[in-house]
């Protein structure tokens, strides 16, 4: 029986289940010393002097360690290195650090961290996008306020949208998401003789190594990173947090300390998803067919760089989502605020947008007249078509994915009666898609190796990282299948720099496509070396032999067999190292030219349909969505209860977007830093989630997989808006659509749905 | 007044019954029977996501009944019965909720689980045959952001029906690493 | 830091009374325990009540419930009083709900204390007892601004007496529908003889009752027009702020619906049986 499209049993479940598995605030070593981060006061302020004396004077401190203590360059960052470590001169967010203390006990840690003395001149505060572009915004960095921009040009946008029949403006506007995994940054870190080995959760373990090592000025091979097991990342965990305080204070010390934020440090420290502002324009004929989109984005970058960049090319080369639109003349800016920074969080950047352009398509179905499930089909891609990057989509499965949420939500025969007086019932259907991998010629691979272990046990080593996604049973499913053998059977050692090759990150949807194939092609290799031993023992050509469980048999002669151990001696004999290592590297371009353009600007996309219904109390604005069906094209389902499980969790996810969860920053500060007011979906807010797996084989993925992680949030955020807009009449273009927001809308005067008509 | 019953720190002896063995253990009067718990007896399995009462995943069972055990404070729980994830399988047989919960596909991270699963258990003693409806409102104080809930709510009923059959053994998977 | 078990209500009151304020009552440490990890509130001993005989009783007299300070939250959700069951199941998840008592409610003041709303609106009465002997006052008129109380440094909550022959509702605008601090909440009860009473939360300083839109109501008929114009008058009595949960425009507006929404209620719906007029959909 195929491994492949299986349910298999998750490796890590068990210990789940039964509180043995260690996550990283878990970990303790002999007189652990307890570490704790000095915090800036301010959010944007020149450091005059920092005294750390007064620390150094409480009972259990055992040292405080400042800028001087770094032997690096004092900086990370994923795409521009410029996150200090601890700041040498200038603080620009809330979270930034200043140094740390490291103590006996927590208690101690904390009070040293309340006794250091910083002296600041404080500085005007860039609270907004507004701030930041304003003639005399403070530059909060050496090159201004700036971090990047990017665009895409596709024909001529401002000629077809002059020519089109309706023309339709509306601005967006996206709030500030925090990832709220619920295991902490916590993490231990030890000296093994000279090694700095430090065991927290990360999505990269190589480069947070690689960001490490160079910030603190040490040799590659004297850091070790060992992802412990992993309480939810969703992008949350790609900036370095913890792991470089951990290795900083080991290596100072020569002493075990371990460290854990506080919920309320968590939210203030860590990136969040990038608050954005979208002006959209569409333009369309008579009958419906897209003529033309004409986007600005603006977002809100924080402090620091982070995967600004990135997002922002996402945001901007998705910015027409799933449809067909000649004419594209789309610009993103980046731009820096003393605001938290903001970075990768699943849906990068093409969350945001599929929030815009699933709304103007809503505005232009009303404009028109038209069934907006109508006006999709119209213009939703094909297999074949071009994308705004002008990459050829072999696979445009959007239309599938449609078609299978509509039957399975029964839409024909949606009940459309109010539920009560006050209450009114809505729909709303969602299209989108979303590009697999870093893209846009970003070097990405995956590295994967595979071997048969001395006691015959099929290994794979895997530098990618569980983070509760079910990764390491997909690569044991993977490796089990080149050679008949079970996944439980097979033995994943994964995510320690020491042990394991590098395979990239655990983002961007890349995993199942990038490490799975890695792992394929290890696999075959391995399977290789096998079948020849196996060949010569049993005097038939490999092809005509196969593995069964234990043994090898002929595929013809099934009395010609030999048990696999005896061909796995055999092999190691002949001078087999029954040892494959492989890489999977797929070729994607960065923009050809200055239009943004991209043959390949990923590797594959993937595309889904949601509908969602909402009912809406029509007095108070509160919104209650009631089911949501996601259908998503996967390709092909390796593991279908964990690709469900990608569904249903992405989902709740973009419930909580489109509903309740908003940082809420006022002049750099957080508002709502705590569980008690950032609000994330509890089990009476999520309905029933219907995940419908549509399978159109991907030419790429292993076994025709294509990943699918990020897009169940890209979609359900539109679905659930769109849902509201049709319960209240009303266009609904801010998230979160809180209860107070929805019933603002209400109150407003009948908006302006359409502001260029020019039907001649 | 009595100040034979003050309690002076910094060490103040006292006993539980954790997951069915009475324990002593020295505590800091000002310490919650979370620190107690994780700190002192090294009972890792309950977790702690907020320390504020708001995410459940620190979920006990006192003397029969759920409560977040960063809300407790240590002494308060001097000489009561605490029960945690560590205690709902029976050496190697997982429970039938552990094992409806594996099956389910109700786990994912798995950083919530020990709070839902206690919390799922004190549910089912009360109301062996829940309905959904009411397995939501019994699972209302734990969070979960990996899951969506459905599949943790599938298992519940799952395990309910199964009533007091015994769950899977724990496989020989363990014996492998 | 001394850590007190005193076994009597008189041994506790003793202690308090010689210990002074900053030694606290720890029952449900719901909202105790949260303070000091987060440097609100500092202790220097706990006198722990949960231990304490006859704290937790619940003793019904004539027409009237008496709670004691100690019971929790989930003991209130099975009393069939609608308002306060209604307004015990809101709060928290059932974890809070078996921590939390009564007393740590009303001791905490919070303008946006459901039950604390919905035991306004039930007209109830706070005892307080200290060495000194024992006081009582109608709960409206225990709180005094936020996270203040009439409570003297030496005393404690007793006791909370509630009618059990009024007819009441409660309606809770939060976030998301568990484990959620209330952007506005509203109760409302009326009484056999016809007298209305209406709790807000999140909408003053304290836990508030409209007097004036009480007053409107007095003497006559729920007719749909009197409910109208009390529920505009307890509109202009409040005075919301703006903070990161709401915004004070939506909360005014929210008093007057959600006042109307819950008195028409009371006039529509049979003397028995109330108990569940939430959204319809929840």
């Amino acid at each position: 029986m195929s491994n492949i499209g299986r349910s298999v049993q998750r490796e890590d479940v068990e210990g789940k289940v039964t509180g043995e598995t260690r996550y990283g605030g878990d970990l303790r070593g002999p007189e652990t010393l307890t570490a704790a981060v000095i915090r800036a006061a301010h959010p944007h302020a020149k450091i005059l002097a920092i005294d750390l004396a007064p620390a150094r004077a409480i009972e259990g401190v055992v040292a405080v360690l400042g800028r001087e203590d770094i032997g690096g360059t004092n900086r990370h960052g994923l795409i521009k290195r410029d996150h200090p470590v601890f700041c040498d001169e200038r603080v620009r967010y809330l979270g930034d650090a200043l140094g740390m203390v490291i103590a006996e006990t927590p208690e101690a840690a904390k009070r040293g961290v309340e006794a250091v003395r910083v002296q600041y001149e404080v500085l005007p505060v860039v609270a907004t996008m507004r701030d930041a572009i304003a003639p005399d915004a403070p530059a909060l960095h050496d090159f201004g306020n700036v971090l990047a921009t990017q665009l895409i040009r596709k024909g001529d946008a401002a000629k077809s949208l002059a020519e089109s029949d309706v023309v339709l403006t509306h601005t967006f506007a996206m709030q500030g998401v925090d990832h709220a995994f619920l295991d902490l940054e916590a993490g231990y870190a030890e000296m093994v003789e000279d090694v700095v080995t430090i065991h927290a959760s990360g999505q990269w373990v190589h480069e947070e190594r690689r960001l490490i090592a160079l910030a603190l000025g040490l040799a590659l091979e004297r850091v070790r990173i060992v992802q412990p097991a992993t309480g939810g990342a969703f992008g949350g965990r790609e900036d370095l947090s913890i792991q470089i305080y951990l290795g900083l204070a080991a290596l100072t010390l020569g002493r075990p300390v371990r460290m854990q934020y506080t919920r309320e440090e968590s939210m203030i420290a860590r990136h969040k998803r990038h608050p954005m502002e979208i002006e959209y324009t569409l333009g369309a004929k008579k009958d419906g067919t897209f003529t033309a989109a004409k986007v600005i984005i603006r977002s809100d970058e924080g402090a620091y760089a982070s995967t600004g960049p990135a997002v922002l090319r996402k945001a901007v080369s998705h910015c027409t989502g799933p449809y067909r639109v000649p004419n594209v003349e789309a610009d993103g800016v980046a731009l820096f605020t003393n605001n938290c920074p903001t970075g990768a969080m699943r849906g990068f950047g093409a969350c945001q947008l599929a929030i815009a352009y699933e709304g103007m398509v809503l505005a232009m179905a009303r404009a028109l007249g038209m069934d907006v499930v109508a006006l999709k089909r119209k213009n939703l891609l094909r297999d074949g078509e071009c994308l705004t990057t002008g990459q050829v989509v072999p696979v445009a499965s959007a239309i599938d994915c449609l078609d299978a949420a509509l039957a399975r939500f029964g839409w024909a025969d949606r009940a459309r009666e109010a539920p009560s007086p006050t209450v009114r019932r809505g729909y709303g259907v969602s299209t989108f898609c979303f590009g697999v991998g870093y893209g846009d010629g970003y070097p990405d691979a995956s590295r994967a190796r595979v071997r048969f272990a001395d006691d015959n046990v099929l290994e794979v080593y895997s530098g990618g990282v569980e983070v509760g996604q079910g990764l390491h049973s997909l690569l044991a499913q993977i490796a089990g299948e080149e050679f008949g053998i079970e996944s439980s059977a097979v033995r994943v050692i994964a995510s320690d720099t020491a042990r394991t090759p590098e395979s990239g990150s655990s983002s961007a949807t890349r995993q199942t496509v990038f490490s799975g194939n890695a792992v394929k092609l290890a696999a075959g290799e391995l399977h290789r070396q096998v079948m020849d031993a196996a060949a010569v023992m049993l005097g038939l050509h490999w092809e005509d032999l196969v593995i069964k469980g234990d043994r090898v048999v002929g595929v013809h002669h099934e009395s010609v067999a030999a048990p696999l151990a005896w061909v796995l001696a055999s092999a190691r004999e002949r001078g087999f190292l029954l040892d494959a290592t492989a890489v999977y590297k797929p070729r994607t371009v960065a923009p050809v030219d200055d239009s943004g353009q991209s043959p390949r600007a990923f590797l594959t996309y993937m595309f889904g349909a949601h509908i969602a219904e909402v009912w809406v109390d029509i007095e108070t604005g509160e919104a209650r969505v009631k089911r949501i069906v996601a259908a998503h094209d996967v390709g092909k389902a390796i593991n279908p209860r964990e690709v469900a499980g990608q569904i249903e969790g992405g989902v709740a996810q973009g419930l909580g977007m489109a509903l309740m969860e908003e940082v809420v920053t006022r002049n750099g500060r957080i508002l709502n830093a705590s569980f008690t007011d950032y609000i994330i979906p509890t089990i009476l807010d999520v309905p029933t989630i219907d995940a419908v797996i549509v399978e159109r084989v991907d030419l790429e993925g292993p076994y025709g997989a294509r990943g699918v992680g990020e897009p169940p949030l890209i979609g359900a955020v539109p679905a659930v808006l769109a849902a509201i807009s049709d319960a209240i009449g009303r266009p609904v273009h801010q998230t979160p659509a809180t209860a107070e927001r929805v019933w603002t809308i209400m109150q407003s005067p009948e908006p302006t749905l359409v502001t260029t008509w020019s039907l001649s | 007044m009595s100040e034979s019953n003050a309690l002076h720190p910094e060490r103040v002896a006292m006993t539980l019954v954790l997951n069915g063995h009475s324990v002593s253990v020295e505590v800091d009067p000002r310490e919650t029977l979370f620190d107690t718990l994780r700190e002192r007896l090294r009972a890792t399995g309950t977790k702690g996501a907020c320390l504020g009462g708001e995410c459940g995943s620190c979920t006990i069972l006192l003397d029969g009944e759920p409560v977040t055990a960063c809300l407790v404070m240590a002494l308060q729980a001097d000489g009561r019965a605490v029960d945690t994830v560590e205690g709902l399988a029976e050496g190697e047989q997982l429970s039938a909720l552990q094992a409806a919960f594996v099956q389910a596909g109700a786990v994912q991270c798995g950083y919530c689980t020990p709070g839902l699963l206690v919390a799922a258990t004190a549910l089912l003693r009360k109301n062996p045959k829940p309905t959904e409806q009411d397995v939501r409102r019994g699972l209302a104080g734990n969070l979960c952001r990996c899951t969506g809930y459905g599949k943790i709510i599938e298992a519940v009923l799952n395990a309910s029906q199964q009533g007091d059959a015994q769950g899977t053994q724990k496989s020989a998977l363990r014996g492998k690493r | 830091m001394i850590y007190h078990r005193p076994q009597s209500i008189d041994e506790a009151l003793a202690l308090k009374s010689s210990l002074g304020q900053r030694a606290r009552f720890i029952a449900g440490g719901t909202d105790l325990v949260v303070g000091i990890r987060k440097g609100r509130t500092t202790v220097d001993s706990f006198v722990d009540l949960s231990r304490v005989p006859g704290l937790a009783g619940l003793t019904r007299a004539g027409d009237t419930l008496r709670i004691g300070a100690a019971c929790t939250h989930a003991q209130l959700e099975r009393e069939g009083i609608t308002a306060l069951a209604q307004a015990c199941e809101t709060v928290g998840g059932p974890q809070i709900r078996n921590m939390g008592t009564l007393g740590g409610q009303v001791g905490t003041a919070s303008p946006a204390g459901d039950v604390s709303v919905a035991l306004i609106a039930l007209d109830a009465v706070v005892e307080l007892a200290s060495v000194r002997g024992t006081r009582s006052m109608p709960l409206a008129d225990f709180f005094v601004g936020p996270g203040r109380t009439s409570l003297e440094p030496d005393e404690m909550v007793l006791s909370v007496t509630v009618p059990t022959n009024r007819k009441s509702v409660f309606y809770k605008i939060g976030k998301r529908d568990a484990v959620a601090i209330s952007v506005v909440v509203a109760a409302a009860s009326v009484s056999p003889s016809g007298d209305v009473a209406v709790g807000l939360g999140c909408v003053a300083p304290v836990p508030f009752r409209p007097r004036k839109s009480e007053q409107m109501l007095r003497g006559h008929p729920l007719t749909s027009e009197r409910i109208d114009a009390a529920a505009a008058m307890a509109a202009s009595e409040v005075s919301p702020i703006s903070d990161h949960r709401g915004g004070a425009t939506y909360r005014r507006a929210m008093v007057e619906t959600l006042t109307r929404r819950l008195l028409r209620t009371l006039a529509d719906t049979p003397y028995e049986g109330l108990l569940s007029v939430a959204m319809s959909h929840s």
